[in-house]
């Protein structure tokens, strides 16, 4: 086994672009502001929903990725930006080959086969220039930023729906401990579409307004868009930490979480275990809280089995909307954002709160020293993740 | 080097109920997966992938002597739910425009993972992973890093069908599960050492037409190769200078 401190692993950096903007300065002005970013949604879809969204026009990929060419891809290289400079460093620092890349998504580029299949029921014919391998499938993210940054270590796409992106933090973690590469660049980056929309329009898992997580008539979540990235080192110093990363299942149901959050539990101990860290330690978490009725109160029931009922709780959904298959990275990033810089966002929308929720969702913002904070992503088919971040 | 022991392999293919069928060359007539493991209340909801994986894994387990119940399962999949991510485009520009909710549930790349999970009860990790060609390297480096970290066992389970109208490969592949069980240290069902993966520049992985054009191939070669007790170099693709490959010895139980 390693040692507690070994295990420690340092971020060198992050960055982030969602519904709050497209850097992490921005983003945490409108935490601390308390600012929603949540719109109702303009895609055309049967119901009304509120949505995160970035702007509509994304800078194109650089020519010689045309064929590439996607939201998701756009995306990916607008969250990089931040991040990048770090990324270079490492790979001059420790070979092309040491950098491994690892991405959560669960879209991948279905938003542009959606426009191609819509094209194809009309004429018969796919758009000239539509790829279904560079642009729909998952890799094709790996290769954009493979070109963009010269990592050619591992790479991969960790794809478990809403827990996707947290997930490659844990994959990271392990991919570092075992000495398979010097430095990994891991986030997630998940667009606005048809399927997803749709999808959890017929599970009836969305509000008509922005989703209000924890909240006693809490009616549905928000979709959003966006990607965060950070890169984890083997050695260095950077802002944070990553201190554990624990992976579960529920198996309970392929859409409902245990109603006693039991993989939700089972994911936190993990992590805590990991870092070697007492419950009593953790000084914020970042819930998965996504807003839907079944979601919140068995997370909560976790959280409090866990951690106590004392630890201040928020779900950022109600800022960023749930962004899926970049929940992961995002929140850790605005887990990272709270440790750095002091402060606990408002769970935006939680009041009245629920009066089954016994732990302490944070009714205001605060400012206060942050040292640990657990953040949770659950997603279909019971996967769970618990990142937990440390002060470096 | 890393060095994991693999205890079991296992298959599913149109024609091969196992991959003893595939070594040996002969396909039978063509046959659902049997997906025994999971209730039929969970079967009849089940992805035709998720009941491929669910019988590939349940082979290699049976093979290894241990509990799906009790093991990590690492799932590799270059295109996941294609099938169904299809059958719902077609599904948004009918009636209500709502896809079916089961069809969207199972559509996530982790569902074959998860179908195993419910059907076993299993609580511990499991993860799906996608790496186009470099797929079946990207999940063994998936279970390396795992087993090196926590020790023990694990599923590696890769499985692909082919996306259908209109996005048809050019070169077509069939469906194909296989799974093969490793081990962090040798045991008395130790049936193989494989070393690796590591890089290496070379042809596409050793296999008839149409598998060695299927995303998992190089998964399939590692099966074969274990089942066979052949020890050399087995290449886990892609062709180019891009490739994988892990050295394997055959047989070595302690």
């Amino acid at each position: 086994m390693h040692s507690t401190r070994r295990a420690e692993i340092p971020v060198l950096a992050y960055s982030a672009a969602n519904a709050l903007g497209t850097d992490a300065g921005r983003i945490l002005e409108a935490l601390r502001a308390g600012r929603s970013g949540l719109v109702p949604c303009p895609l055309e879809i049967p119901f009304q929903t509120a949505c995160g969204l970035l702007p509509d026009a994304l800078d194109p990929l650089p020519p010689r990725l045309h064929p590439f060419d996607s939201r998701l891809c756009r995306i990916a290289l607008l969250a990089l930006e931040g991040v990048r400079p770090s990324v270079e460093a490492a790979v001059r620092r420790h070979g092309r080959e040491r950098v491994a890349l690892l991405v959560g998504t669960s879209t991948g580029g279905i938003r542009e086969t959606e426009a191609a299949h819509g094209a194809w029921a009309a004429s018969g014919r796919l758009p000239a220039g539509y790829d279904f391998d560079r642009q729909h499938a998952f890799h094709g993210v790996l290769e954009v930023l493979r070109a963009v940054t010269g990592a050619s270590g591992p790479a991969w796409v960790v794809s478990t729906a809403c827990s996707s992106s947290g997930k490659v933090f844990a994959a990271g973690r392990r991919l570092l401990l075992a000495g398979l590469a010097d430095a990994v660049l891991v986030g997630g980056v998940d667009t606005l579409c048809q399927t997803t929309l749709r999808g959890f329009g017929c599970l009836q898992a969305l509000s008509r307004t922005p989703c209000r997580p924890f909240h006693a008539q809490r009616d549905g979540t928000s979709i959003g868009e966006g990607g965060a990235f950070a890169l984890l080192a083997r050695e260095g110093e950077g802002p944070v930490r990553l201190l554990g990363a624990g992976e579960s299942c529920d198996a309970y149901h392929m859409s409902h979480p245990h109603p006693e959050g039991l993989g939700a539990r089972l994911a936190m101990e993990e992590a805590l275990t990991q870092a070697g860290l007492p419950a009593a330690e953790v000084d914020h978490v970042n819930a998965h809280g996504t807003g839907t009725p079944a979601n919140d109160l068995p997370e909560a029931r976790a959280i409090s089995a866990v951690l106590g009922d004392a630890v201040p709780v928020a779900s950022t959904k109600g800022y960023t909307g749930h962004l899926l298959g970049a929940a992961g990275a995002t929140e850790a990033v605005l887990a990272a954002l709270s440790i750095v810089h002091g402060f606990l966002p408002r769970s935006l929308g939680a009041e009245p709160v629920d009066p089954g929720v016994t732990i302490a969702i944070c009714r205001a913002a605060a400012e206060r020293r942050v040292r640990t904070v657990i953040s949770n992503s659950f997603a279909f088919g019971g996967s769970n993740v618990s990142l937990l971040l440390g002060a470096a | 080097m890393i060095e994991l022991y693999a205890g079991g392999v296992g298959l599913w293919a149109p024609g091969f109920a196992d991959v003893a069928a595939f070594a040996a060359g002969l396909p039978g007539p063509a046959a659902a997966p049997r997906a025994e493991i999971l209730p039929a209340a969970l079967r009849r909801r089940a992805s035709p992938l998720a009941q491929m994986v669910a019988t590939a894994a349940a082979q290699a387990a049976a093979q290894a002597g241990i509990d799906l119940a009790a093991v990590p399962l690492v799932l590799g999949s270059a295109l996941g739910e294609i099938g169904l991510a299809v059958t719902m485009l077609g599904e948004l520009r009918q009636g209500e425009g709502l896809p079916s909710p089961t069809r969207f549930h199972n559509s996530v790349h982790n569902g074959p993972a998860a179908y195993v999970s419910l059907a076993t009860g299993n609580r511990g990790f499991s993860t799906a992973v996608a790496a186009g060609s470099e797929t079946p390297a990207a999940a063994l480096l998936e279970v390396a890093a795992l087993l090196l970290e926590r020790g023990g066992e694990a599923i590696l389970a890769l499985a692909d069908e082919p996306p259908p109208a209109p996005f048809a490969p050019a070169r077509p592949f069939p469906p194909l599960a296989v799974a093969i069980h490793l081990s962090a240290r040798p045991g008395p069902r130790t049936r193989a050492v494989l070393r690796g993966p590591r890089r290496a520049a070379g042809r596409s992985p050793d296999l008839p037409a149409p598998f060695a054009d299927h995303p998992c191939a190089g998964g399939l070669a590692l099966a074969r190769a274990i089942e066979a007790g052949r020890g050399g170099e087995v290449r886990l693709g892609p062709a180019g200078e891009r490739g994988w490959v892990v050295d394997l010895a055959g047989g070595g139980g302690p």
